[in-house]
């Protein structure tokens, strides 16, 4: 079996019968035991693809490969995947036990109920809900039910596990605790797993493999590291990091770099023209002879670190630093770019430095 | 000023009250009445002592057992086998995508709007000529679906996330797996609901059964009633006792489960 | 998916099969005999002479002026009297179950029973009804053999029937009036009576409007309360006859199919042109 092409999308498309096209042309693979991070904003696609992935939808044209073989004409039960919906999706009237063995009561391979038994429990010792055997899912809490929710998935023993946003519905405390759980439990088990959010920060943190989708295309494919220090385009720069990254229009000539507000040696042979230059918050620091004029109008703490939100020209910007630089709201400072730590990005949004 | 008003408000309502409950006592207790005591004046309230062989009588004048019998068979096999029908198409609506599906929902709501006593006629010519008079059969096809309580379920399920159906096509359960482990114990006060609201209409049904039986040993009770009443003549007593065996019944299941057939009422009702 | 295709078909099956054999079926079958004569077994094409006959035929002007007349009494005194007690209800003890359930009775209840039950009461001679009229001095006509007031009797024992679901409707309605409008109210020193007025009704025009025009239609469908109430006849000489007792007899007894099925379409032409006035109605008051 090919390791590296566990799971293979060519050419995907995806035009709903309302003509609304939610993929327009979709290829990637994913290695196997990866635990990919399908990632992009509301309506971009993502969880449309998780659902031809599960066969619950399928697709306008193109191909989904499995192992090696094409799974776009099999039902979604002979998948071998198993699935954790946003909601959930636990059968209210089944307790917790019930509901873990439900998959392995039904369908081709049904095992016998002491058989499904002992392999539900199996799994629920796995994922610690040993004890709720016995409860109705509407007495558990969310961090519970998600749980029940992994393990009714698990307990199939799938090749592939596909997640739609699965933390959603946690508060935040809870979500960073679960997705740490999750990414232990599926390393544990060794599965390669499908994860969908919005979530940039819950891509970065987890996936070994990101993907973003936009607007029905992927905008890049690839380690969360890579999103981060090498973005293809302004979307992926805009999308990933926290906060947001500063976007200035400048104009590029004579190897200067202008703006209405400050001007920048840049030696390159780019050619000349006006472009979006964006630098990250912790790429712009305080310093005397920096050659941006900034005004400092507010101050937020984030732990070891704060936010410095400036205005230069009238737009706001903002500028991660260290707690040790003193500076106050009101105050003018300069600002200068760390090193050539930043990104040009033409008129189509396409990186060019 | 405002207590006088209170104390009119339950004046009429307990006026009100009265009323619509009277008819139900004299039944019962007129049906336990002797002969004059029914027909004297100043009216009887309490009968003297309990004529319970009126009732003997009544079985004896009529054959009741078996008017009962076939009611509860009728209005048992409706309310099960429409039930069955319209859990389906309800889950076909509301679950499976296929084309047609549009055209197939505004004909069957249409077809809602059609009233029974405009079609009620030439489906007795259908039965006729399917030579299915004076049979079980004959009574009850014409409701062995209804696209009323389809609807009513329809909602019912459509308020069940689709993130359940598709769990459970991921699960490896098959559509006949997900109606009944899951869509059904899921719904359950819905259909009981539903069965309770059949099971009554089946149990008073009057114009069908009038039309598409003639022999005594087929009729329903409510048509048994009615020739009772007619033959009976002047026997008030036997004639109330006889309404009292007919509607007995649906009272004891109405009180028993007030809660759900009201509701169900006025659910169905609103939904339009 | 694909497959889901004749699966779904295969669910619908029985539905679709019995609802063409059972109910589109037959509407055009009464369509065609309504232009055909003679007895159900030999039918010839007649042309528009049933309809000439019904439409000269006094007896069904008489059964319709009935229908017409129930409608418009029976209808709104029914509708007031539910609008009432529910308020009373729903004001004076929210939460009481023991009224409502009482006043549903009969809804669940046999009509043709509760009708002989009826008839007794209405007895001119020995009827409870008459015995408390006279107790009062008040006159106590004949309401059943009297064909003069046979169509008064069937009002009164329509309002009687149809209380039942016009409060039970109602009652659900009224508890979906936001309970913070009356707060509110209260707060600015609204009385009951204002508040009746000025919030009640208002917040109840879509399910009057409902009612009403359910009842109507409902109230052209009437049979079996006259049936039941006059055992078997429309009333002494044919005084209480409505517009489907025309048609049974004409069906039934009489052995005109054609002619009956004539008035049909015209009592499904009525119906339908309600039902459309419905939608109209409800689209108009839904707007609100």
């Amino acid at each position: 079996m090919n390791q590296e092409n566990f799971v293979e999308v060519k050419n995907l498309r995806k035009v709903y019968d309302n003509g609304h096209v939610a993929l327009e042309d979709v290829s990637f693979s994913v290695k196997k035991g990866d635990l990919v991070c399908l990632l992009g904003p509301s309506g971009c696609g993502k969880t449309t693809m998780l659902n031809m992935l599960a066969g619950l939808l399928s697709p306008t044209s193109g191909d989904i490969l499995f192992g090696g073989k094409s799974v776009v004409k099999v039902a979604p039960k002979d998948r071998q995947i198993g699935y954790v919906f946003q909601n959930y999706a636990l059968y209210p009237h089944m307790t917790v036990l019930e509901n873990v063995m439900f998959p392995l009561t039904v369908g081709k391979n049904k095992k016998t109920k002491a058989e499904a038994k002992k392999i539900a429990e199996k799994y629920m010792q796995l994922t610690q809900i040993t004890e709720l055997a016995s409860q109705k899912p509407g007495s558990l809490s969310g961090g519970q039910q998600q749980r029940v929710a992994i393990t009714r998935a698990l307990v199939q023993e799938p090749k592939i596990l596909l997640m739609d946003e699965p933390l959603s519905n946690l508060d935040a405390r809870l979500r960073l605790k679960i997705r740490e759980e999750i990414r232990t439990l599926v390393k544990e088990v060794g599965i390669t797993t499908l994860f969908v959010t919005h979530d940039q920060e819950e891509a970065l943190s987890i996936g070994d493999q990101i993907i973003l989708f936009n607007q029905g295309f992927i905008q890049q494919d690839g380690s969360g590291q890579s999103f981060y220090l090498d973005p293809v385009n302004q979307f992926v720069a805009n999308f990933i990091g926290n906060p947001v990254i500063n976007n200035f229009e400048v104009n590029l000539q004579n190897g200067k770099l202008t703006n209405e507000a400050f001007q920048l040696d840049f030696a390159n042979d780019i050619a000349a023209g006006d472009y979006t230059m964006s630098i990250r918050p912790e790429n712009l620091e305080i310093k005397e002879d920096g050659p941006i004029k900034a005004d400092v109008f507010d101050i937020e703490l984030i732990g070891r670190e704060k936010i410095v939100k400036v205005k230069i020209n009238g737009e706001q910007y903002r500028v991660l630093t260290d707690l040790t630089v003193d500076v106050a709201a009101g105050q003018q400072v300069n600002l200068a770019v760390k090193g050539q730590k930043f990104f040009l990005f033409d008129r189509s949004g396409k990186r060019v430095f | 000023m405002e207590k006088l008003k209170t104390g009119i408000a339950w004046l009429i309502l307990i006026f009100f009250a009265i009323i619509t409950i009277y008819p139900f006592i004299y039944m019962i207790l007129g049906g336990l009445m002797s002969f004059q005591e029914t027909t004297i004046i100043p009216p009887t309230l309490v009968p003297k002592h309990f004529n319970w062989s009126n009732y003997t009588q009544v079985f004896k004048q009529a054959p009741f057992a078996q008017y009962f019998i076939n009611t509860l068979i009728v209005a048992t096999t409706t309310t099960v086998v429409s039930l069955f029908t319209s859990l389906l198409g309800a889950f076909a609506l509301v679950n499976l995508k296929f084309k047609g599906k549009k055209t197939i929902e505004v004909l069957l709501l249409s077809l809602l709007m059609v009233p029974g006593e405009a079609i009620i006629f030439t489906n007795y010519n259908t039965i006729a000529q399917m030579g299915l008079l004076n049979t079980y059969l004959g009574l009850v096809l014409p409701f062995l679906t209804s696209i009323f309580y389809m609807y009513y379920l329809r909602s019912y399920f459509g308020s069940i996330s689709d993130t359940i159906y598709k769990a459970s096509m991921i699960d490896g359960a098959s559509d006949w797996n997900y109606i009944w482990r899951i869509l059904v114990p899921m719904s359950k006060g819905g259909l009981f609901t539903v069965g309770l609201l059949s099971f009554i209409s089946g149990w008073n049904s009057f114009l069908w059964p009038l039309l598409v039986t003639n022999e005594d040993s087929m009729r329903l009770l409510n048509n048994g009633l009615t020739a009772f009443a007619s033959d009976a003549g002047s026997q008030t007593q036997l004639q109330l006792a006889a309404a009292t065996l007919t509607v007995l019944p649906i009272l004891i299941i109405y009180f028993i489960f007030r809660k759900q057939i009201i509701r169900g009422v006025v659910r169905n009702d609103l939904k339009g | 998916m694909k497959t889901n295709q004749k699966k779904a078909w295969l669910f619908l099956a029985p539905t679709i099969i019995l609802s063409a054999v059972f109910s589109i079926w037959p509407i055009f079958r009464a369509l065609t005999m309504s232009f055909q004569g003679g007895p159900l077994i030999n039918l010839t094409f007649n042309g528009i002479s049933n309809y000439q006959y019904i439409f000269s035929d006094p007896e069904f002007w008489t059964a319709m002026k009935n229908t017409i007349i129930y409608s418009i009494f029976a209808v709104p005194v029914a509708l007031m009297i539910s609008v009432m007690l529910s308020w009373f209800m729903y004001s004076k003890l929210k939460n009481s179950s023991f009224f409502e359930t009482t006043f549903f009775m009969p809804y669940v209840t046999s009509t043709v029973a509760i009708g002989i039950v009826f008839r007794y009461i209405f007895n001119g001679d020995y009827g409870m009804l008459n015995f408390i009229l006279r107790f009062l001095h008040l006159p106590a006509p004949s309401w059943i053999d009297d064909p003069s007031m046979s169509l008064i009797t069937l009002i009164i024992f329509g309002v009687w029937t149809s209380l039942a679901f016009d409060i039970v409707i109602l009652m659900g309605a009224l508890r979906n009036i936001d309970p913070s409008f009356y707060e509110i109210a209260d707060m600015y020193g609204a009385t009951s009576r204002e508040q009746f007025w000025r919030i009640t009704i208002p917040q109840l025009v879509p399910t009057l409007a409902f009612l009403l025009t359910m009842n109507i239609i409902g109230a052209f469908k009437i049979y079996t309360q006259v049936y039941a109430l006059f055992n078997g006849q429309a009333g002494v000489g044919n005084s209480a006859s409505t517009a489907v007792f025309y048609i049974y007899n004409k069906f039934q007894i009489a052995g005109t199919p054609g002619v009956a099925m004539a008035a049909t379409v015209v009592l499904f032409l009525v119906i339908m042109f309600t039902t459309f006035l419905q939608r109209k109605l409800m689209k108009k008051v839904g707007d609100y």
